[in-house]
């Protein structure tokens, strides 16, 4: 089953393989995001499955982006998954206090990428 | 929520080889396009080690070389060089915290850009 993924990251070169992971291994559509502000107007626009989610980005960081995705009924139902470099555990613990669905870990595989987050969202 | 860090080898081996393929061969045009920001990020870190015979880094230079510490953390695994990512890591934590212990950390500094810089030459 095809899925509507959105990749919010401020760098280009994650974005881009993240992006090519997915549609290249799952065949997903991709909708991509270079800030938190032009994340919250694409998930309104293009209403995707899922949002993968970069952490540390200038201006909206993610768990700000978060916070205004929650807010607005348009978005406040999709799935959220952090990507994030930060591998601290106190890191790890603000994270888990945000609500997101899960939290993946920069470098990912991007020959697993699209598995780890159907399996995170119960997709066949 | 859910931390997710990696999956099972079943999984991957259902992977269809054309997808593979594929995949590796954009990941190959992708490090090319890349690779100069990467290289741009390495020499950050090597101009930032080399201040500190100078003196202590002004904040500006030690946030540029947290910055570029995270990046290439995040990015080098996902292009294979996991090794890149260790070093990288360790960098960024030592820029994430460590503001002002550079001259006692110069040595060790100095090892890490070099193992860096030859980890990302090595791939080319």
């Amino acid at each position: 089953m095809s899925h509507r993924i959105l990749i919010i990251d401020d760098e280009e070169d994650i974005r881009e393989v993240a992006a090519l992971s997915l549609e290249t291994v799952a065949g997903w559509e991709v909708v991509v995001a270079s800030s938190g502000a032009q994340g919250l107007a694409r998930a309104i626009e293009h209403q995707p499955d899922a949002i993968l989610l970069d952490v540390m980005m200038p201006g909206m960081d993610g768990a700000a982006t978060f916070r205004e995705l929650r807010k607005n009924p348009a978005t406040a139902r999709i799935p959220v998954l952090l990507l994030t470099a930060k591998v601290q555990s106190s890191d790890q613990r603000r994270f888990a206090d945000l609500g997101v669905e899960a939290v993946l870990f920069k470098p990912f595989d991007p020959l697993t990428l699209s598995t780890q987050i159907a399996g995170v969202l119960g997709w066949k | 929520m859910e931390v997710s860090k990696g999956q099972s080898p079943d999984k991957q081996m259902k992977m269809d080889s054309t997808e593979h393929t594929v995949l590796n061969e954009a990941l190959e045009r992708m490090w090319i396009q890349f690779l100069p920001q990467i290289e741009e990020r390495v020499t950050t870190l090597e101009s930032a080690i080399a201040a500190i015979s100078t003196g202590p880094l002004s904040t500006e230079q030690h946030e540029a070389a947290h910055a570029a510490a995270h990046k290439l953390a995040g990015v080098l695994g996902t292009f294979g060089l996991t090794r890149g990512t260790e070093l990288a890591r360790e960098l960024e934590i030592f820029y994430s915290s460590e503001h002002g212990a550079e001259t006692a950390m110069r040595e060790r500094l100095i090892s890490i850009a070099a193992e860096l810089r030859a980890v990302v030459e090595s791939r080319k």
